[in-house]
């Protein structure tokens, strides 16, 4: 039975050093100025800094299907990288209209409706963008299949960001939290 | 299908298999980078490391090590019709389990950055125009016999660089040596020079302790001057687990890092005053009685006198010179005494250490709390120096400097025998031959510049400009893969730029060698092949050597950089020395006639002081292989193979690895275990007059042979340095009888011949604090430092009271986006992104004061210039203090990796068409002090004093 690709992160073990956004822009040719992750920093430069990688989190129940009018955005079963079948949440890009009701709909405001694109990226100009579990790049071409590998997650420096099989990251993220040390202790000087 | 653990084990274990199922079809830029042969027929001799993907026909997989920081991550490139069109995690590499940072991540678009240098290019008539490969180096071999003919050999400047491979530094060194000068250096000067001279002159050897892995196993991680979420954040993959562990992560740093972010304590304290804060925590330890006496007694010299000089810093005056309160120094010697679990401690450092006037002795006192509590040689121990470039450890080792000949061989005729012993083996030379190339200096005096120090790379600029003690200042340069803007004194660089009479850049990009100087012609720049495109063994700052693919073929008109060195030296007449044939590989190969495997197996020959000797090309890549061919060999824990043929060898064999049966020494001074097995001791290197072989003495007549020790060996056993010049031994027999060839000797507290025996805090040369100055003052002016005069008391002196004018602490440090010079990496699209301008840090309280918004363009200005960037209001950087009713003390910091712009003006226009990076900005660089390390020229980046004002 299909499983479903998550991510989970420690974000007491991010150190907001932008691997993730720098693999995910390279192996989905994301254009400039649209990112399918990104590091939101809370409390810079002082103690409680906390950094927070923020993408799509392809939900069990996605309110973003749920909006979408014409049908885009579907929990689709996809091969991964190890040829386990997985659910993502994916879009369709030659069905999107780019109305903007799954950026309202999505807690996380992952959804994208990239607007400043080089002249061969014209049609894809206000056509929603999110991660895919890297399956479709930023300009998927008709019948290209990729399989789902979250790169973010295997490239991250500190194993902070973990994406993949539920089943398998869950344990490893119960772990890092359960025996972190990580709190901000009061020594603080 | 097989699925399996990762080597990292349970803790953060990823299921992965050994297959994958990559497709790729967006080429991107790539693939508009056709033309590109097929990357080339793997030879026989020695096997190039790709796997193929088996399930994508036509997909290869070449393992490599990312050339970003000295960590040396590894990573998959993958290569489809012979283009990279990506990466891949390497996740069975033991160091890094597949993690990588941002600039680690972007490489494959580094390297078909369509931005490169496409092919050789000289300024001519203010124009930039295309030259071929024979017509360039046909100018600059000529213009190279002119100088030497003219104003001698010494009057060209070689800068090396740390970004090349093991085996053309080596090429490099080698290369300066048949020029007749010593005037060769590279980054490690302006990088860890000084945790070289400091911890050498401590026990030994001057490289960090223990590998990167090792800190998994610590009890208490301390940070010195680090920054490893933005300088090295794979390093920052074994921090945290260790903190999951239990470790406690202090770091002690003028600014509130992302590293600190991420730590269980963090101390401010003003820059420039390490020693002041080490010393206190030391004084408290002795005063406590926590200090490890019998380690003390047994393996170190020079206790009593070194605590005379501690005595006087109790936790109360330390806080007057540091800032940090005398209770907040009684809790970091408490927990540097009490590390968690009884672990050991180990102390870390990089450029906020080492980037002073003191920067060799803020690393003695860092090696000196080591031994206090005897946190060092044992597993989560140690001095861990994180080492920047890639391969900065291994352009040490080969030595691309101006102090010493490869392998760290100093420059006496013995040395020198040494080695022209190894090149003589290769195409006949003698001693006498090589010193007829060199000059006599003075003339007449029958002393050769051969046995000289020659130019820093910190002071290259200064030698144009001043008068060196040598026969003509500098007037040519090579700049060989380094960029400038890391050097101090941006003006300056572009005065003596302008001067010289020839430059030469060879790099991947233009960098600022081709466009900072404002002049017509005299600028001849070629393009080198990035580290992608071309074989050889990288050294990490673990002493971990990897051998590192060519994943592609070189792009553009691109050649490796010993094909570079090859054919200057053909036409300079020596070129049998630098041909290093390997029939095996096609002639359409670059590296056909300058091999790395041959080389590198030069250079382990002679390399008997540090033993690269049982790193030879075939177990590297035998690592490799087997890291391939099997799950889970090298344990993430240790590096160690836990199973196959490799079974007992530590990943990248680091040295000393004696010989060709040796796994590795992973933990230097790790005494507990055998020496086949990695077991090691300090080094009886120290000997003032009056030691005799077998008796080491110190200057006050004290054995420098610990409790039950012994010398350093001959092969045959009797008491010698033959260890070090015995070139046809293998000193199997003394290791089998566990006999450390390079003896057991005490690590020393007090280091006598050194400027400072035992450190002392010292103000900077622009202290905020004129009342410390007195009692704290720099050195002496010295007339002669690496041939040049170096003043420090005069200016210090002279800039008494400067606080008055610039009263703020200017410091400068990393981007995690951007690498170095910045040349590559504001270059690429996603890290530009990421990080697109420069700026100034400045706390919150003071932009108020000065009317500064967030963003706004502001003035950084000092007596060296000014720059213009934006204002990053924040308080990572203190506010400083009031003093006299005005405000003082407050730290601006800048990152270092920008050029394009001095002080308000661009100078992009003066790229090559074409090269223009994607983002310029000021050079933090051209704010730079004139202080040097008294030991090693180390330029002073971190502390010298500003003012901020709106633009
Ligand atoms: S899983 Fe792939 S597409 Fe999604 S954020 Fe990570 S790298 Fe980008
Ligand atoms: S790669 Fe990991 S540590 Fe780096 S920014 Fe992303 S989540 Fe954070
Ligand atoms: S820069 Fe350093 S930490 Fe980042 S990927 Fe490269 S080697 Fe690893």
């Amino acid at each position: 039975m299909a499983t479903h690709y998550k991510f989970l992160n420690v974000i007491e073990k991010c150190i907001n050093c932008g691997a993730c956004f720098a693999i995910c822009k390279d192996q989905n040719k994301v254009p400039h100025g649209t990112a399918r992750v990104k590091i939101v920093t809370i409390n810079e430069g002082r103690p409680g800094e906390k950094n927070i990688p923020v993408s799509c989190m392809h939900c069990t129940n996605p309110p973003c299907e749920a909006a979408c009018p014409t049908k885009a955005i579907e929990q689709k079963v996809v091969k991964d990288w190890q040829n386990k079948e997985v659910i993502v949440v994916t879009v369709d890009k030659h069905k999107c209209i780019g109305c903007g009701y799954c950026g309202w709909a999505c807690p996380f405001g992952a959804p994208q409706y990239p607007h400043h694109l080089p002249a061969e990226l014209e049609e894809r100009k206000g056509i929603m963008d999110k991660c895919t579990m890297c399956v479709e790049p930023f300009d998927p071409k008709k019948g290209e299949e990729r399989l789902a590998k979250a790169r973010c997650g295997l490239f991250c420096s500190t194993k902070a960001r973990l994406g993949g099989d539920i089943a398998e990251i869950y344990p490893q993220y119960k772990e890092a939290k359960a025996r972190s040390t990580m709190a901000w202790q009061e020594r603080v000087i | 299908m097989a699925t399996r653990t990762n080597s990292i084990g349970k803790s953060n274990g990823i299921r992965m298999s050994r297959r994958t199922f990559t497709k790729l079809t967006a080429l991107g830029t790539a693939a508009a980078l056709s033309g590109i042969g097929s990357v080339s027929a793997i030879t026989d001799k020695f096997p190039m490391i790709a796997s193929a993907s088996p399930e994508e026909p036509g997909v290869k997989l070449v393992k490599s090590n990312c050339t970003h920081c000295a960590v040396g991550c590894g990573f998959h490139g993958r290569v489809e019709n012979g283009v990279c069109t990506g990466i891949e995690p390497w996740l069975e590499n033991p160091i890094n389990a597949g993690s990588m940072c941002s600039k680690g991540t972007s490489i494959a678009e580094i390297l078909n950055s369509p931005l490169r240098l496409r092919t050789p290019m000289e300024k001519v008539g203010g124009q930039w125009k295309q030259i071929s490969w024979a017509e360039a180096l046909d100018k600059i071999a000529n213009k190279m016999k002119e100088i030497q003919s003219k104003y001698g050999p010494d009057s060209i400047m070689y800068i090396g660089s740390a970004k090349t491979s093991n085996e053309y530094c080596y090429l490099m060194r080698k290369f300066a040596a048949f020029n007749g000068t010593n005037n060769i250096d590279h980054q490690a000067r302006i990088c860890h020079s000084t945790t070289v001279a400091g911890l050498a002159n401590t026990w030994g050897y001057g490289a960090m302790t223990n590998p990167w892995n090792d800190m998994r196993h610590s009890g208490l991680i301390m940070f010195f001057g680090e920054n490893a979420a933005e300088s090295h954040p794979v390093a920052m993959l074994h921090i945290l687990e260790a903190k999951r562990r239990g470790a406690k992560f202090i770091v002690c740093d003028p600014r509130f890092t992302k590293s600190a972010a991420v730590a269980d304590m963090w101390v401010r304290f003003r820059s420039g005053t390490d020693i002041a804060l080490l010393w206190g925590i030391a004084n408290e330890i002795v005063t406590k009685d926590w200090h490890n006496k019998d380690f003390i007694a047994k393996k170190t010299y020079g206790f009593e006198k070194w605590w005379d000089v501690v005595k006087n810093y109790t936790p109360e005056v330390v806080e007057d010179i540091t800032w940090v309160p005398a209770a907040t120094i009684r809790q970091l010697a408490y927990e540097w005494a009490h590390p968690p679990d009884g672990k050991p401690a180990c102390i870390c450092w990089a450029m906020g250490a080492t980037q002073h006037t003191v920067g060799t002795q803020n690393i003695r006192a860092m090696a000196c709390l080591e031994l206090l509590c005897g946190h060092v040689g044992k597993p989560g121990g140690g001095t861990n120096a994180f080492r920047g470039h890639d391969n900065v450890q291994g352009s040490s080792d080969t030595s691309v400097l101006s102090h010493l000949l490869p392998a760290y061989y100093g420059l006496t005729e013995k040395d020198w025998k040494h080695w022209i012993s190894i090149w003589n083996e290769h195409a006949p030379i003698t001693y006498e031959e090589l010193k007829a190339k060199f000059a006599e200096y003075p003339a007449g005096s029958g002393k050769s510049l051969m046995n000289v120090t020659g130019i820093p790379v910190s002071r290259w600029h200064d030698a144009v400009l001043e008068a060196p003690s040598q026969p003509n200042p500098i007037k040519m340069v090579f700049v060989w893969g380094h960029s400038l803007n890391s050097i101090g004194r941006t003006k300056t660089l572009k005065a003596a730029m302008e001067k010289v009479e020839m430059i030469v850049g060879v790099d991947p990009h233009a960098t600022i060698a081709a466009s900072l100087a404002d002049r017509p012609d005299g600028i001849i720049i070629l393009p080198a092949s990035t580290q992608f495109e071309q074989d050889g063994s990288v050294t990490n700052s673990a002493r971990q050597t990897q051998w590192r693919n060519r994943i592609v073929e070189p792009l553009y008109d691109s050649r490796p950089d010993g094909w570079i060195i090859r054919e200057l030296a053909n036409r300079l007449g020596f070129g049998q020395h630098f041909t290093y044939e390997d029939t095996a590989r096609p002639t359409s190969d670059y590296q056909r006639m300058v091999s790395p495997e041959l080389i590198l197996k030069e250079f382990n020959r002679g390399s008997l002081g540090i033993m690269y000797r049982g790193k030879t090309p075939e177990r590297l890549k035998a690592q490799q292989l087997q890291c391939a061919t099997e799950c889970n060999v090298f344990s993430c824990e240790d590096c160690q193979a836990k199973s196959g043929p490799l079974t007992g060898q530590y990943w990248g064999l680091p040295w000393p690895c004696w010989n060709e049966n040796h796994p590795g020494t992973p933990i230097l001074y790790h005494d507990t275990v055998p020496i086949k097995e990695g077991g090691h001791y300090f080094r009886t290197r120290f000997r003032a007059t009056g030691s005799t072989p077998g008796n080491p003495i110190s200057d006050d007549g004290v054995s420098q042979l610990q409790e039950g020790g012994y010398d350093q060996k001959n092969a045959d056993g009797t008491d010698g340095d033959g260890w070090m010049y015995q070139i046809n031994e293998s000193f199997q027999s003394l290791i089998d009888q566990n006999i450390c060839p390079s003896g057991t000797g005490r690590a020393r507290f007090r280091a006598w011949e050194m400027p400072d025996p035992v450190p002392v805090h010292r103000e900077p040369i622009e202290s905020p604090r004129p009342d410390l100055i007195d009692k704290y003052p720099t050195y002496n002016d010295v007339a002669d430092l690496y041939r040049l005069k170096t003043p420090y008391k005069t200016i210090q002196d002279e800039r008494k009271n400067l606080v008055n004018e610039y009263p703020f602490i200017l410091t400068s440090g990393r981007q995690v986006e951007h690498m170095g010079g910045g040349a590559e990496t504001r270059s690429c699209h996603y890290l530009v992104e990421l990080q697109p301008e420069m700026y100034a840090e400045i706390n919150p309280a003071v932009a108020m004061e000065l009317g500064i918004s967030h963003w706004d363009w502001i003035w950084v200005e000092n007596r060296r210039g000014r720059i213009k960037v934006r204002a990053y209001v924040t308080e990572r950087v203190n506010e400083g203090v009031i003093r006299n009713g005005r405000r003082v003390e407050a730290t601006i910091f800048l990152p270092y990796h920008w050029a394009g712009i001095l002080e308000g003006v661009s100078y992009a226009d003066r790229w090559p068409p074409g090269t223009e990076e994607l983002a310029y900005g000021e050079s933090a660089n051209t704010l730079t002090v004139e202080g040097f390390d008294r030991t090693t020229v180390m330029q002073e980046t971190k502390a010298a004093l500003c003012k901020v004002y709106k633009a």
